[in-house]
């Protein structure tokens, strides 16, 4: 904003200077030496310079300069902060003061601001308006000045008097002024600035020819820093025209600058000239305040100026944003058109993609598609210039003051954080893709953005690798991850089946159009990030991602082994919310990688925790559950709705039950059979009881149409040991359509579940018939479960070693011969009851103590006999007169 | 002292077929001191029972009625029952004591009996002795002193011994009752433990001469087939159920016994700790004694040790009781089916 007034210092000086006599400041000779100042030791420089004086007069003018700042923008609690501070450091100016009379810019702001704060008082509307805070501190404010301005009453009203003070106060003040601002920032060349501005009032003619050749480098910075200086002064005493003229002027006269410095024509151009060509431009300007005049030439100044001014508007209540956005499009035009230079250009589009995420006023909607398709399009914009042109930088860190946004010699320096806003991106992409109907064709068409937005994050990612810090670079590894994780890589996986020596040229083509196979991207990010990242939820991230992406090309061991490396799985309750939903779909993608290599049991507990409490669909943030909807409110649903996964990542939840019933039912069968008669079995799965429950209770039963019922109708023939009609169940068309072709190797996974069926129902059969055998040959066990004759052996004899059939193998028979110890349906039951009874018994005996008085019963050793029967002894009498107190 | 009929029809040759009357009461508690010695039951009772539980009652579920009859001496006569309509969702406004006089009034108008002498229930394996069960036959026994309770088991019945019990609560179980207060102390007091919760009373079944004779003839034409079922071997499915009742309840006990010992041990420490307080307070009042100050004023002790609230006791007794109950009828179970076994062999033998 600030740059508006840039070169008000220097205008007003000239016109000071135009008309009366300076303070002479050091002569045109210290001119030739700036130069060297500048890259020389300013800390020096700076040192000498300062004195008291200056010291607190910059402090003071500091303060003015926020105030008035506040005060534009109406904020009453700043100016009143500030107000207080500026208090403070005139007290401790005191001294100089005495010493130099009061600083007339002092009482200047005095005056501005009771009169300001007058205004407000007044203006009963605005007053409404205001909030609480500001309204509170206008008052308090009010009260303050009024008793603080008793003291300066004289000044004021002299100075009201008389607001055209004689100019040699006001080249004073200039130049107290110029000098406290430069010397405030702790710029490389604050002496060298202030100096310089004292010389160009000094030098009057000289100007327009030093200009050029002393700006040559650090003209931005020194006049952005100049303009800080003067802001204060800019709308101060004159009417407001005044002060817009000035203001016009000023940016007139830095505009010519700007041009004299960039257009060699230019530079030859004198004072005279100058002025003429801005006073044209000025009621111009002002007419028509949304575009550029005609004739006006299009200069760095005007276009900053005029960007300021759009992005002033920015935020504000009534602010058409559509229209903002035009306008700032309509700048870029301009910019373009009039060459302005690729940094202005960088700038405005910075600009221009912030008020497109603008846009819309509250976080939970979304961007219309033709805002998101501007978005993408200035963003690959954004992008071509930045790569096109290496010189320029582009960082958050950058402030506005150092910006450099036009001059060539020196790398351009832009304000703004081209990651911020892909990551931005990003969400709002996420964000279109959760409020799109998923079953409908614009999901489809919006989801081929994300190509687009891929390639985006690609292209930031390049960039950030050659200019971004590690942080930086991590973020965007992590976006590109992030974006890499859940898509199966089909080429790859074609690449793995087809042997390399049969490599066509087709396939060399194909890995050219893709690059690096996904897996080894990840694994190249993802190892980055382990190694460079310091935050920990990037990590965490990271690491999570990498593991789904494992098991989800069924790199089990992998995936398994990171996920117990990470130690997640301890203190990821600490996660974030959409953390742990990471972490859910990760598990639940490992429980299923797990069931495709045969491993039921990995799998089954992989997805206990996620199918046990039966809010899968909620811990996978893959929708909202009904039931909980009354508990609550609308705000924590708002926050919720956000967390959604959108659609394309979603895992099937019906393949998720599936998988886990499956596995279950083959890790449940053959157990429930083993300890049919064990009172205290514990159930694997509740959720497969469950289903089990619900389809006994079925008063009628047809054939099964649901996935769970087929389930369960599967497990009741697995029950049986029939594995034939165990396997039609889960193996079949309906089936297959809806959970086994979903994965990527369905054929692969429906052989392994065969076998599984095959293997589980021989130990079933084993478990609940083993009784009525006395011995059953192994060649019958392979025939009736066509599983070859070494596979049974090795289940048998593994079943034997477990303790869990009672039997032996006949070597030259080839047959098993039942032991028959295990009791009978009654036996087990006596020896069950015996065992409560033995508890019971137990308990009774304690109950029997109290009354004996004795602890320990009379089952204890002879030996203690004695001593317990005194003790028995003492207590009850102790016990008798108990009584008889109570009583 | 079960007073059984075994097998139905066949040994109901006279007129007060009395078989299986040997076992006498368990102790004190027997028929004794109660008003009634001996019950007396119509055939037609007995078939009305069984009818109703195999048109009405389902496995788990039990079946419900009023019997009807007269008190001649020491004698419970029954001669005729009618059942209590199954409820149903529908109907959840109807009366019951409304029907039951209306019915009453109805076989007052056929000159049959009417006196509410009792009512009659099926049993699960032997499971009636609840807490329900008590409440209505105490308040039955409240409003005439002779009524009793018939328990039918079907199950036994099935297997060819008709099963049918008349029980009554014994006097003293009366008593507590009456007082509701089953807190150890009261139960202690009373003296009254699970076995002399229900008194047995022997039962006759009594028929007329002439369906007597009906029942001969009828036997000559039965099958032979019909009249083994009593033989059959078959003894692990009752013998499991049984089993799994009994360990049923022993597992309600365990928490009971618990519950109870924690409340012993409360009480003790309590009384131990009221006991060191008065100590203590003694002691000061000694003290200030011989300094001649005024003595400690009297507390309410109550007040500050409030005795823990006793546990209801009546869950164990029932519980308790009930366990018994399947005890007996395994042993009963057992012996015969051990005869059965011997007689098996024997024959098996005798074959070879």
């Amino acid at each position: 904003m600030s740059r508006f007034f840039t070169t008000g210092s220097d205008s007003e000086s000239e016109s000071s200077l135009s008309g009366e006599e300076l303070v002479t400041k050091p002569v045109g000779g210290n001119y030739g030496k700036q130069p060297l100042l500048l890259s020389e030791d300013e800390e020096d420089t700076k040192r000498v310079v300062r004195s008291a004086k200056d010291k607190r007069f910059e402090e003071l003018t500091n303060l003015i300069r926020t105030i008035r700042n506040a005060m534009k923008i109406r904020d009453v609690t700043k100016c009143l902060e500030e107000f207080e501070l500026l208090g403070k450091a005139y007290g401790k100016a005191k001294s100089i003061v005495d010493k130099e009379g009061v600083p007339r810019f002092y009482i200047r702001i005095l005056a501005d601001l009771e009169d300001y704060l007058n205004e407000l008082w007044e203006d009963k509307e605005g007053k409404k308006k205001m909030n609480k805070n500001n309204a509170k501190a206008l008052s308090t404010l009010r009260q303050k000045i009024r008793k603080y301005n008793r003291d300066f009453e004289s000044h004021i009203t002299s100075y009201k008097q008389n607001p055209e003070q004689s100019a040699d106060e006001d080249a004073e003040k200039n130049e107290e002024d110029s000098e406290g601002s430069s010397d405030e920032d702790e710029d490389e060349d604050g002496v060298s600035a202030a100096t310089f501005l004292k010389k160009k009032s000094d030098m009057g003619d000289f100007l327009p020819e030093v200009v050029p050749e002393s700006l040559g480098e650090k003209e931005k910075t020194q006049t952005a820093r100049v303009g800080r200086g003067i802001i204060y002064r800019a709308p101060t005493t004159d009417e407001d025209k005044k002060a817009a003229e000035k203001k016009r002027e000023d940016k007139a006269k830095k505009k010519h600058d700007r041009k004299s410095k960039r257009l060699d024509e230019e530079e030859e151009d004198n004072e005279g000239g100058e002025w003429e060509r801005v006073r044209g431009g000025v009621p111009l300007v002002k007419e028509k305040p949304k575009m550029f005049a005609k004739g006006t030439e299009i200069t760095h100044a005007v276009v900053i100026k005029k960007l300021n001014e759009i992005l002033q508007a920015r935020g504000k209540k009534g602010t058409d944003r559509a229209a903002q956005i035009e306008l700032l499009q309509l700048l870029v035009q301009i910019a373009a058109e009039n060459n302005l230079g690729e940094g202005v250009i960088v700038k405005i589009k910075f600009n221009i993609i912030a008020s497109l995420y603008d846009y819309n006023p509250n976080l939970a909607t979304y961007m219309k598609p033709e805002m998101w398709g501007k978005c993408l399009d200035c963003i690959n914009e954004l992008m071509d210039i930045l790569f096109a042109n290496p010189n320029i930088f582009v960082g958050e860190n950058i402030l506005e003051e150092s910006e450099n946004l036009h001059n060539a010699d020196q790398p351009l320096r832009v304000r703004g954080c081209i990651l911020t806003l892909v990551e931005r991106m990003d969400e709002e992409f996420t964000k279109i893709m959760q409020n799109t109907d998923p079953h409908s064709q614009e999901y489809v068409e919006h989801l081929k953005d994300e190509a687009q937005v891929c390639a985006i994050i690609e292209r930031v990612q390049r960039y950030l690798e050659e200019k971004g810090t590690t942080e930086e670079v991590c973020r965007i590894y992590l976006l590109r991850i992030l974006h890499t994780y859940y898509k199966f890589d089909y080429k790859a996986h074609q690449r793995q089946l087809t042997p390399p020596e049969g490599s066509s040229k087709s396939e060399q083509d194909q890995a050219e159009n893709e690059g690096e196979d996904s897996a080894v991207l990840m694994e190249r990010l993802c190892k980055y990030i382990y190694a460079k990242d310091r935050t920990d939820r990037i990590r965490t991230c990271a690491i999570l991602c990498h593991i789904y992406h494992h098991a989800l090309h069924s790199r089990w061991y992998q995936a398994r082994d990171l996920m117990l490396m990470s130690h997640l799985q301890d203190n990821i309750q600490h996660a974030d919310p959409p953390v742990q939903i990471l972490y859910n779909r990760t598990m639940v993608q490992l429980g299923i990688c797990a069931f495709r290599q045969g491993l039921t049991k990995d799998a089954h507990n992989a997805l206990l925790d996620i199918q046990s409490s039966g809010r899968a669909k909620e811990l996978l943030g893959q929708g909202l559950l009904l039931r909980s909807l009354q508990e609550r409110n609308q705000e924590q649903e708002k926050v919720e709705r956000r967390r959604q996964v959108p659609f394309h990542l979603h895992i099937n939840l019906e393949l998720l039950e599936c998988v886990y019933l499956v596995s279950a039912m083959l890790l449940e069968i053959p157990y429930m059979a083993a300890h049919e008669s064990d009172a205290r079995r514990r159930m694997i799965s509740k959720q497969f009881h469950h289903q089990l429950r619900v389809g006994e209770r079925q008063p009628l039963l047809g054939p099964p149409e649901s996935m769970r019922e087929h389930v369960v109708a599967a497990s009741k023939a697995m029950k049986m040991g029939d594995w034939k009609t165990c396997h039609s169940f889960i193996i079949n068309e309906k089936m297959n359509g809806k959970v086994w072709d979903l994965f990527p190797e369905a054929d692969k996974v429906r052989t392994m579940l065969v076998r599984k069926i095959q293997e589980e129902s021989l130990r079933t059969y084993l478990f609940t018939y083993s009784s009525v055998y006395d011995s059953i040959s192994m060649e019958t066990l392979s025939d009736m479960f066509e599983l070859d004759l070494p596979t049974v052996h090795s289940i048998i004899s593994k079943m034997i070693i477990n303790e869990e059939l009672m039997a032996s193998l006949d070597q030259p028979t080839q047959t098993v011969v039942m032991h028959r110890t295990e009791p009978t349906a009654q036996q087990n039951l006596a020896l069950q009851l015996a065992e409560k009874l033995g508890s019971l018994v137990e308990n009774n005996e304690r109950v029997f103590d109290h009354k004996q008085g004795t602890y320990g019963g009379y089952f204890r050793d002879q030996k203690d006999g004695y001593r317990k029967n005194e003790g028995y002894m003492r207590r009850g009498g102790y016990r008798q007169q108990q009584s008889q107190t109570a009583y | 002292m079960a007073s059984r009929k075994e097998g139905t029809g066949s040994s109901a040759t006279s007129s007060s077929s009395t078989t299986g009357t040997a076992g006498k009461g368990k102790g004190k508690g027997g028929p004794g001191d109660s008003a009634v010695k001996q019950v007396q039951i119509d055939g037609l009772v007995v078939l009305k029972i069984i009818k109703h539980y195999q048109e009405e009652g389902q496995v788990t579920e039990v079946v419900q009625g009023v019997l009807l009859g007269l008190v001649v001496e020491d004698w419970l006569e029954i001669t005729n029952c009618f059942p209590f309509p199954q409820h149903t969702e529908d109907d959840a406004d109807f009366d019951e004591a409304q029907y039951q006089m209306e019915m009453m009034r109805s076989l007052r108008h056929v000159n049959i009996d009417h006196l509410h002498v009792g009512w009659y229930q099926s049993t699960y394996y032997g499971s009636f002795v609840t807490q329900a069960l008590l409440d209505s036959q105490f308040s039955y026994q409240h409003a005439i002193e002779e009524s009793a309770i018939l328990i039918y088991d079907p199950i036994k019945t099935a297997q060819g011994s008709l099963s049918l019990k008349a029980n009554r609560l014994t006097p003293k179980l009366m008593e507590v009752c009456k007082e509701k207060d089953f807190s150890p102390e009261a139960l202690k007091k009373a003296n009254i433990t699970f076995e002399y919760m229900f008194e047995e009373v022997p039962i006759v079944i009594k028929n007329s001469h002439l369906i007597n004779v009906l029942m001969w003839e009828l036997e000559k034409k039965s099958a032979v087939a019909d009249k083994h079922e009593l033989l059959s071997l078959s003894s692990s499915n009752h013998l499991g159920k049984n089993l799994q009742l009994l360990m049923d309840r022993v597992d309600e006990m365990s928490p009971d016994i618990v519950k109870y010992n924690t409340y012993m041990r409360n009480t003790s420490k309590q009384q131990q700790q009221k006991h060191q307080y008065q100590q203590r307070r003694q002691q000061e009042n000694t003290q200030r004694q011989s300094r001649e100050g005024p003595l400690l004023p009297e507390e309410d002790l109550s007040k500050l040790f409030k005795p823990p609230q006793p546990p209801a006791r009546m869950d164990s007794l029932l519980i308790a009781g009930q366990i018994n109950t399947y005890c007996q009828n395994i042993k009963e179970f057992t012996a015969q089916n051990l005869g059965k076994l011997f007689m098996a062999q024997a024959l098996q033998e005798y074959n070879n």
